[in-house]
């Protein structure tokens, strides 16, 4: 094994190295509550997955590295060198994360795992073991970026047909997706797709708001990859837009890990206060429903219906009750699912794992405690506001059988709203 | 027998406090100099308010709520073993001065009795707790997850308490004479009362000695830190 290889991953540990993650990496007595709080540890029984055993990993590098003791005598804390075999460990623990944070919720000292493992991730970038397929994806982000001229016909196409649609269904020419509108009161971020893109348009214009899109996606790959220089610069695509068309808040998509980016990360990363607020589209929702903005038939819905908390939405983000109450304001027979709001479980497709096909089938297995939990409540339809969320719950439902529709919020009250150009013009599905 | 107390309970004692003193000052000292991530790690739901986030902080370090939630076994032997070591430390400052009210309200008989029922008490939870966890440690899931600090805390705490209940069960010394060995450290006039070398404690005290003095040298540059550590980790549960 390389000196150089040594002193780079140990440099990055040095780097990386904040107060919490010292005292994490301190404390933490090996205790083991945490291992029933991880869905992949529970499923596969695999330590590999046992949350403190995934920081130990980084620990024994730490205790070796950077402590006196463990320098002096690396045995006992079994300190390790990062070597090709700790690297490959460490990938698998690592990559497989989803992020969800349950463990640190259950943790008797509140030890934020992922957070230990983004060093870890750091540390495998630093070796070029980045996991291959997230940093694709976060360089072709990056690449439309810095290339956007490239680009900008194309997706105004997109949208100019986009808008086509919401102003047939609105029934309203009026309609419009407005793109670099100064001054405009909300920039909305989408994700790729016009799936997340139609049903937004159509709240806003319903509502009358003053908004813009940004031709920009928030799904940012940067993130799950590890590398938050990355991330960052693809954050930074519709965070300098907000900036440049001085609005006054920035809507983030159904999107879990995008909402946490840009309300919770960005700031730290610029280390600049964003001179605007930064809210998801649920909170959007639900306010506009509220005061009546947006009319919605409260019987859009009469199947039972069941709602997931995304990690990165409720746990990590903060949003419990409005996605409820949207829910409830448009579907009578609102069943929660049992846990629920902090305490929920991972449905197994975060942090990037549902674009890692090496981990499908741990993935899939992993989730299996999701699709029981949605199985026992009866329901027809889950909305769940994360498209990583929806694609698993999608394989869930397939695997396991489930015969459960998977919507997303902004569909949900698209459907329930009374649109004049919708063929059957009352409303929705069942 | 006087060179072992000698050395154990007295050169040892110094040691043990300076190093354990000195290794926490310089490990909270780290802590406190290394800059804090300027990413709020906090999850939800938190208290809105600082004196809410400072009580909720307490709650969760003094009674781990969730962790009882999920792991109610592992929790209740934990809660039992922390708070009888909690109710013998303060046993333990019988030996720095006599309490306050407590004689008067008692009685020298209700002392004794007192000191015998609950340091008694807390002696075996205390116990009962080590060999669960080392039960935990070589046969569970856990087994794989340790490492050799995990089972070397737990041979010391093991020495530490057998010997310390052995002298609550089986010796026969007065608190006096612990007073006055361990107030002569205090005072840097060491010296070792002549009941105790002549004691059936005198070697198990010797040996609880030497135990609490190793673990009290490798306290700091161990996982025990969490005793420290656990305050400011759980505040940042909710920043």
């Amino acid at each position: 094994m390389e000196t150089t290889q040594i002193s780079t991953l140990t440099g990055v540990l040095d780097k990386k190295m904040t107060r919490q993650l010292k005292q994490y990496l301190d404390i933490c007595a090996r205790c083991s509550i945490c291992k029933d709080a991880c869905h992949q540890y529970v499923a596969t029984q695999d330590i590999k997955y046992l949350p403190a055993y995934r920081a130990d990993l980084i620990r024994k590098v730490y205790k070796k590295y950077f402590t006196k003791a463990g320098e002096f005598v690396p045995a006992l804390y079994e300190g390790r060198d990062p070597d090709d075999n700790l690297l490959d460990q460490l990938y698998e623990s690592t990559y497989a994360c989803t992020g969800c944070r349950r463990c640190m919720y259950y943790c008797p000292f509140s030890i934020d795992t992922t957070w230990i493992l983004s060093v870890a991730k750091a540390m495998l970038i630093a070796a070029g073991r980045g996991n291959e397929m997230l940093g694709q994806l976060a360089d072709a982000a990056i690449f439309k970026g810095d290339n956007f001229e490239m680009f900008r016909d194309v997706l105004m196409d997109g949208m100019h047909d986009i808008e086509k649609e919401v102003q047939d269904l609105m029934d309203d020419p009026t309609a419009t997706i407005p793109v670099d509108k100064q001054d405009a009161d909300i920039l909305y971020v989408a994700l790729a797709g016009a799936h997340t893109i139609r049903p937004a348009a159509i709240i806003f214009n319903q509502a009358k708001a003053n908004w813009t899109i940004s031709l920009f996606e928030a799904a940012n790959y940067g993130f799950f990859f590890g590398d938050m220089d990355k991330a960052r610069q693809i954050a930074d695509r519709f965070m300098d837009e907000a900036i440049r068309l001085n609005v006054k808040e920035v809507v983030i998509t159904e999107c879990g890990h995008a909402y946490r980016v840009a309300e919770t990360f960005h700031e730290a990363w610029t280390r600049k206060k964003h001179p605007f607020k930064v809210r998801h589209i649920l909170e959007v929702m639900d306010e506009y429903i509220k005061d009546g903005r947006i009319t919605v038939d409260p019987k859009a819905f009469t199947v039972p219906v069941t709602y997931h908390d995304p990690c990165q939405v409720g746990r990590n983000g903060g949003i419990f009750e409005q996605p409820r109450d949207i829910v409830k304001a448009i579907a009578p027979d609102f069943r929660d699912l049992t846990p629920n709001r902090e305490k929920q479980w991972c449905c197994g497709g975060g942090g990037g794992l549902v674009a890692i096909s090496e981990m499908d089938d741990m993935r899939i297995k992993s989730g299996k405690i999701k699709a029981e939990q949605i199985r026992v409540t009866g329901a027809k339809i889950i909305a769940t506001p994360c498209e990583n969320c929806r694609l698993q719950i999608e394989a869930l439902n397939e695997s396991e059988n489930l015969g459960i529709e998977i919507k997303s919020i902004m569909d949900m009250v698209v459907e329930a709203m009374p649109l004049k150009g919708r063929p059957s013009a009352s409303t929705a599905a069942e | 027998m006087e060179t072992y107390l000698y050395i154990t309970s007295v050169i040892g004692v110094y040691i043990g406090f300076a190093v354990f003193i000195g290794g926490m000052g310089w490990r909270i000292y780290q802590w406190a100099s290394t800059p804090k991530s300027p990413v709020r790690l906090g999850m939800f739901p938190k208290p809105k308010t600082g004196t809410g986030r400072f009580f909720k902080m307490l709650k969760d370090t003094f009674i781990a709520p969730h962790s009882a939630q999920i792991a109610p076994v592992m929790w209740t032997f934990a809660f039992i073993f922390h708070f009888a070591a909690l109710a013998v430390v303060i046993g333990h400052l019988h030996i720095v001065m006599e309490y306050p009210f407590l004689p008067e309200l008692l009685g020298p008989a209700g002392m004794e009795s007192l000191a015998t029922i609950a340091g008694g008490i807390a002696g075996v939870l205390m116990l009962v707790g080590i060999l669960f966890w080392i039960g935990r440690r070589t046969f569970g899931a856990y087994k794989n997850l340790s490492v050799p600090e995990d089972y070397l805390l737990l041979a010391l705490l093991l020495g530490i308490v057998l010997m310390g209940d052995h002298m609550r069960f089986v010796g026969n010394l007065e608190p006096d004479t612990y007073r006055v060995w361990f107030n002569s450290i205090l005072a840097f006039r060491p010296l070792i009362p002549a009941e105790m070398i002549g004691s059936n404690t005198g070697l198990s005290l010797g040996t609880h000695m030497l135990f609490t003095d190793l673990f009290l040298i490798y306290f700091p540059f161990s996982k025990m830190v969490h005793m420290f550590g656990a305050f400011s980790a759980n505040l940042v549960r909710s920043e």
